[in-house]
């Protein structure tokens, strides 16, 4: 129990990627909040799984790219969790596709503030309570299209190599307080996204990896838990491109 | 408050808070606390936020609000008297 403790919160933790890191945290011993946006569905069956873990878990309702929801959802957190978080994983993000000419303003709106001004917003609320404690663990999730580009999804690119440049400057700006912030990038992952897809593009999409599969929800989990456990005191404002071979950054 | 007592007190926290190497008695009243006299920085300031707003029960929710505060142990005393409208 390496985490035994600690106080989580995974933004967008009730599915995918979010839901088995949160898992992952509970396992390891940590309290765990997670934030939801859309699916009450979802948000019931992931607090079932946590609690079945055993560990203190909560769910919290809250669109990050809302400043007032944000601060309610860290108050909340704080209640439920005895105390303010001290791991933030920042992994809430919405895509509207489109090619950038034809992209609706509102589209790249929506994204960059979902993707990119929440979870700068989070980061915000985290840190007094970890420069208070003298600890703290932040880990943003990323892409690929933030390193390669991605046709179609130019706002979704832009606000993960953001979050990419986001997570180099707070590492300078926390680390002598104790705090690490870094940023894992999952490539192409088993989630039901993936599933909608054709089999001719999936099959290309493999291709493109060099492990030849996608990833799954756990193996990206797996990273985040070594950037918040005691292995990486020595790792911030790093990206740890876990993408089978992907990008080879 | 007395004012006086509330000096002492912001001093004793930078001197305690951030580890400074100076007695709580030198800090001067009207110098600036960040910049050269206290070798202390902007990062700095961040967790100097943190202890204030934890102590005195009060919000820094910016630079704008924090270079106030911060201007001096004066300026620091004068605003959390402010703040707790005393």
């Amino acid at each position: 129990m390496t985490l035994a403790g600690r106080r989580a919160l995974v933004t967008g933790g009730t599915r995918g990627i979010g839901l088995a890191t949160a898992l992952g945290l509970a396992e390891a011993g940590a309290a765990v909040a997670v934030s939801w946006a859309h699916s009450p569905d979802d948000a019931s069956a992931a607090l079932a799984m946590l609690a079945a873990s055993g560990a203190r878990a909560h769910g919290v309702r809250a669109d990050v790219g809302d400043p007032a929801a944000v601060r309610g959802m860290f108050a909340q957190a704080a209640e439920a969790l005895g105390g303010p978080p001290d791991v933030l994983v920042n992994n809430a993000a919405i895509t509207e596709d489109g090619l950038l000419m034809m992209l609706p303003e509102e589209a790249w709106d929506r994204v960059i503030r979902t993707d990119l001004t929440g979870a700068s917003l989070c980061c915000r609320l985290a840190l007094r309570g970890m420069i208070a404690a003298r600890w703290g663990r932040i880990v943003n999730v990323v892409s690929p299209a933030a390193f390669l580009g991605q046709e179609g999804a130019s706002n979704y690119a832009a606000a993960k190599a953001g979050l990419v440049a986001l997570t180099k400057s707070l590492a300078r700006e926390v680390a002598r307080f104790g705090v690490t912030v870094n940023a894992v990038s999952p490539g192409l992952v088993e989630t039901r996204l993936l599933a909608t897809l054709p089999p001719a593009r999936r099959q290309e999409m493999d291709r493109q990896v060099a492990l030849g599969r996608p990833g799954t929800p756990e193996e990206i989990a797996a990273a985040i838990l070594f950037l918040v456990s005691p292995a990486a005191s020595y790792v911030t404002g790093t990206t740890l491109h876990v993408d089978g071979g992907l990008t080879m950054l | 408050m007395d004012r006086e007592r509330l000096r002492g007190e912001v001093k004793e926290l930078l001197v305690s808070g951030l580890r400074l190497d100076v007695r709580p008695a030198d800090i001067v009243d009207g110098a600036p606390i960040f910049g050269d006299g206290l070798g202390l920085d902007s990062i700095d300031a961040l967790e100097l936020v943190v202890l204030v707003e934890e102590r005195f029960r009060l919000s820094i929710p910016d630079e704008e609000v924090g270079k106030r505060a911060f201007a001096s142990v004066d300026a620091l005393v004068e605003f959390i008297l402010q703040e707790r409208g005393e």
